[in-house]
C-alpha cells in the first residue's frame, strides 16, 4: 500500500484545523499498531467461522478505540463529529484496515431503526449488545417481494400478547451468523400495500426460524434465505406503531448512506485504485488513459460523499442526493472490478478465493467483478436509484403504472 | 472472387435446429451442470448426440455447406453451453493427424480441454504450429494450461477459421441469454406489473438486442472471409472477435442486471451459462489483447469491408 506522500500529507493537513490533524495523527498511529498487517493473506479462504471470528475481533478491537460506532449519538458510544468521522474512514481505507462485514447492519441499520423509531426499553436491550458484538441481518426481501419491497407477503397475525409470523426472507446477508433480524411483516392483509406492514424486532433464535444458505455464482454462501414458520414474536418487538412499518423502514433505510458510502469510496480510491494500478502496464498508453479516467470518476465520487455526508449534517442533502452516489459508486465499481478482470488476464480467472473481510474491491478482480452486481442489484437496484433520481432530484412525473 | 454471403444457406439453418432439438433430448441445461461436476463425464454425456449429427463429418475446412453447417452447429452448441469444444474440433486442420485445434496466445497457452482424451494442436496468429503433448490439472470452466511442442510455422491459413468458430457458440450463448432474460421479465411483477413493461427495462434489453443482431452479421460476414480464404481473413476473424466479446460484456450485464440477484444462482440457466461464456471470452486473447492485435494488423489501412 502507498501511504500518502509528505506532501500531500501537509496539503491535508494545512485544509484541516489543529484538532482534526491531531486526530488525523492519532488515528494513524492507531492504524499502524493495531492493523493486522497480515490480515488479507490469513483471511484468504478461510471458513465462515474463521471469517466471522476475525470480524468479531476486529469489531471488538475498533470499539476499544472508540472507533467502531462514531457516527451513533454520544450517550450510546459514539458523538464524533463529522469532521473526524471522515478523518476515520479516510485512514482506515488508507491504511486497508478489514471492513466490518458482519457488524454492518447492526451498526447502522438496526441502530438506527432504534434510535429513530425504538423503545427505550428496545435501545437499552440493543445498543449495547450491538458493541459487544450481536449481529443484526435484514428480513426484508421476498421472493415476490424485491424492488417492490411493500409487496411482501409475510403475515404477522395478532395472537394473545404477541404476533404469530409465517413466510420467507430472501438476500439476507449474513443470516447464518445472526443473532437478530430487523423483519418487516404484513399485519393488515386489507390495508393498501404500504399501510398494512408492521416492523418487528426478531430472535434468530426463536423455535420455527430456520435459515438456508444460498451458493451463489463466487461459490460463497452469504446470501440466505430465512423461513419463517409459526415464529411467535412478543409484542414488545414491535417497532413503532402496528402497521406503520412502512414509514419505520422509510425513515431508517436511507439513514446512513452517507458515512458507509464516504467509506467505501475512500476504500475505492485507497486500495481499490493501488491494485489496479500496480496490476497495469501502465507504459501502454491505452491503459494509462483509463486509468486517468477512473481517477477522475473516484476524486469526483469521493468529493459527492463528502458533500452527501456534510449536507446530510447539515440537514441541506437533497431527496435524491443519496441515490446519485449509490448510482456512481456502484456503477463506477462495476467498471474498474470490469477492467481488473479485462487487465488480469486469464490469470485473473483462476484465483477462485478473495480475502474475507476486504471491500468490494479486493483485488481478485473477477469475483469482485461478480461481486459489483450486489450494488446495482440490491438496496434499491440502479433502475429505482435512476426513478428516484428522475422523480424526486429532477421533478419528472411519476412512472404512470408505478402503484 | 466468390460472391459475398451474409446468411446461412437453409440447409445450414435447419441443421443448427436439429442440433438444437437433439441437444434438449440428450439433457439439455443438464449437461453442463452434470459435466461441471465431473469433468472426465464431457465426452459420455455429449459424445453420442455429436455424433449422431454427424459433427464430425462435416468438412468446414473444404466444403462450404460444411462450414455453414459447422457455424450453425456451433452457435446451437453455445444456446445450451455444451460442455464440448465443438468448435475447436470443427476447426481441426486438414493437413495435420489431430482432432482438433485450439488457437493460442504467444503468452498464455490455455484450453477448455480438461477431462477430454483427444488429440490437440495449437496455432498462434502467426501460424506457429504445435502439438498439445501436455496438459494441467481442469479449472475452472473444463480450462486447463496447454505444455507445447512447436511442429512448424505452416498454420497461418488455420488461424481465421480457429478465431471464427468459437464466436459462433459465443453467439449462441447471447441468444439464449436474450431469450432467457424476456422470460423472465414477463414473468416477473413488481409494482403490479411484469418488469418488460417498464420502458426503462425495455431499453436496457434493446440495446442487449442490438449488440446481439450486430454480432450475428458480423459472424456471418467473418465465416464467408474466411470460409473464402480472403487475404483479410485474419483480420476479419479477429474484428468479428473483438465484437463478440463487446456484445458479449453488454448482453451479459444486461441480462443480469434485469434478472436481478437469482441471476448468480445455479438455480438459473443464466448463471451457467455466463460462468460458461467466459472461457470463449478471455481465451486466447481478452479484449484488449484482441483490439491490440487487429490495430496492429491493420495498421492504416482498415478493414477491407463489405463494400470494397
Amino acid at each position: 500500500m502507498s501511504r500518502a506522500t509528505e506532501s500531500e500529507d501537509m496539503h491535508e493537513i494545512s485544509s484541516e484545523s489543529r484538532t482534526q490533524a491531531q486526530f488525523r495523527q492519532r488515528v494513524r498511529t492507531w492504524c499502524e499498531e493495531h492493523i493486522p498487517p497480515d490480515w488479507r493473506a490469513a483471511q484468504t479462504g478461510v471458513s465462515d467461522q474463521e471469517f466471522a471470528r476475525f470480524q468479531k475481533a476486529w469489531f471488538a478491537e475498533l470499539h476499544s478505540a472508540g472507533y467502531a460506532v462514531p457516527h451513533w449519538p454520544r450517550e450510546w458510544g459514539g458523538g464524533m463529529p463529522i469532521a473526524e468521522q471522515i478523518v476515520l474512514y479516510q485512514e482506515l481505507a488508507a491504511h486497508d484496515a478489514p471492513r466490518l462485514v458482519l457488524a454492518f447492519v447492526g451498526i447502522h441499520h438496526a441502530a438506527s431503526t432504534l434510535l429513530v423509531a425504538g423503545t427505550d426499553e428496545q435501545r437499552r436491550r440493543h445498543l449495547p449488545a450491538i458493541l459487544d458484538g450481536e449481529i443484526w441481518v435484514q428480513g426484508f426481501s421476498e421472493p415476490e417481494a424485491g424492488s417492490d419491497l411493500a409487496s411482501l407477503r409475510t403475515t404477522a397475525r395478532r395472537a394473545g400478547d404477541g404476533y404469530v409470523v409465517n413466510g420467507q426472507k430472501l438476500w439476507a446477508s449474513g443470516g447464518m451468523h445472526a443473532d437478530w433480524c430487523l423483519l418487516l411483516a404484513r399485519t393488515d392483509p386489507d390495508a393498501p400495500k404500504r399501510k398494512g406492514i408492521s416492523y418487528f424486532l426478531l430472535d434468530m433464535a426463536t423455535p420455527g426460524v430456520e435459515v438456508r444458505p444460498i451458493r451463489n455464482a463466487v461459490g460463497d454462501s452469504h446470501f440466505c434465505e430465512i423461513f419463517l414458520n409459526d415464529v411467535q414474536i412478543p409484542a414488545t418487538n414491535l417497532v413503532g406503531a402496528e402497521n406503520s412499518g412502512w414509514q419505520v423502514a422509510q425513515a431508517t433505510l436511507g439513514a446512513e448512506r452517507g458515512m458507509t458510502m464516504l467509506e467505501l469510496a475512500e476504500r475505492l480510491g485507497n486500495a481499490g485504485f493501488c491494485w489496479l494500478v500496480r496490476a497495469c502496464p501502465t507504459d501502454d498508453p491505452l491503459v494509462a488513459d483509463r486509468l486517468a479516467q477512473f481517477e477522475t470518476e473516484i476524486t469526483g465520487l469521493r468529493g459527492l460523499c463528502r458533500q452527501l455526508v456534510e449536507s446530510n449534517d447539515a440537514g441541506t442533502a437533497g431527496a435524491a442526493d443519496a441515490s446519485i452516489v449509490k448510482l456512481y459508486y456502484s456503477e463506477l465499481l462495476q467498471r474498474m472490478t470490469d477492467f481488473g478482470a479485462e487487465i488480469g488476464g486469464v490469470a485473473a480467472h483462476t484465483d477462485l478465493v478473495k480475502s474475507a473481510s476486504s471491500g468490494w474491491e479486493s483485488g481478485s478482480w473477477v469475483l469482485d467483478f461478480i461481486g459489483s452486481w450486489e450494488w446495482t442489484i440490491p438496496g434499491g437496484s440502479s433502475e429505482i436509484q435512476r426513478t428516484i433520481i428522475a422523480e424526486r432530484g429532477l421533478g419528472m412525473p411519476r412512472e404512470p403504472s408505478v402503484a | 472472387m466468390s460472391e459475398m454471403i451474409l446468411d446461412l444457406g437453409e440447409d445450414a439453418k435447419e441443421y443448427g435446429r436439429q442440433a438444437l432439438r437433439a441437444f434438449e433430448a440428450a439433457g439439455g441445461d443438464q449437461l453442463v451442470q452434470q459435466a461441471e461436476a465431473k469433468p472426465d463425464t464431457r465426452d459420455a454425456l455429449v459424445g453420442a448426440v455429436l455424433n449422431e449429427l454427424g459433427a464430425w463429418e462435416l468438412d468446414a475446412r473444404t466444403d462450404a455447406d460444411g462450414l455453414e453447417a459447422a457455424a450453425a452447429l456451433c452457435r446451437s452448441a453455445g444456446y445450451w453451453a455444451l460442455p464440448y469444444p465443438v468448435a475447436e474440433r470443427l476447426a481441426c486442420p486438414v493437413d495435420l493427424d489431430v482432432d482438433g485445434l485450439i488457437v493460442v496466445a504467444d503468452n498464455q497457452q490455455a484450453g477448455a480441454i480438461g477431462g477430454l482424451e483427444l488429440r490437440w494442436a495449437a496455432v498462434t496468429s502467426d501460424g506457429v504450429r504445435s502439438d498439445v503433448v501436455g496438459r494441467g490439472v481442469s479449472g475452472p470452466a473444463f480450462v486447463t494450461a496447454l505444455k507445447l511442442s512447436e511442429t512448424d510455422r505452416n498454420g497461418a491459413g488455420d488461424v481465421a477459421l480457429g478465431l471464427v468458430l468459437p464466436c459462433w457458440t459465443l453467439l449462441g450463448m447471447l441468444d439464449r441469454a436474450v431469450e432467457l432474460t424476456i422470460a423472465h421479465i414477463t414473468l416477473r411483477k413488481q409494482f403490479g406489473q411484469p418488469l418488460s413493461a417498464f420502458q426503462g427495462v425495455q431499453f436496457q434489453l434493446t440495446d442487449a438486442e442490438v449488440e446481439r443482431s450486430g454480432l450475428e452479421i458480423l459472424a456471418k460476414y467473418a465465416l464467408w472471409s474466411a470460409g473464402a480464404g480472403k487475404p483479410e481473413a485474419l483480420e476479419d476473424a479477429l474484428a468479428l472477435r473483438m465484437s463478440a466479446i463487446e456484445a458479449a460484456e453488454v448482453v451479459f450485464r444486461v441480462c443480469h442486471q434485469l434478472h436481478g440477484a437469482v441471476g448468480f444462482c445455479d438455480e438459473t440457466t443464466l448463471s451457467w451459462l455466463s460462468r460458461y461464456s467466459q472461457p470463449i471470452r478471455r481465451l486466447p486473447l481478452g479484449l484488449s489483447a484482441t483490439r491490440d492485435l487487429l490495430t496492429r494488423r491493420v495498421g492504416r489501412d482498415g478493414l477491407t469491408g463489405l463494400y470494397a
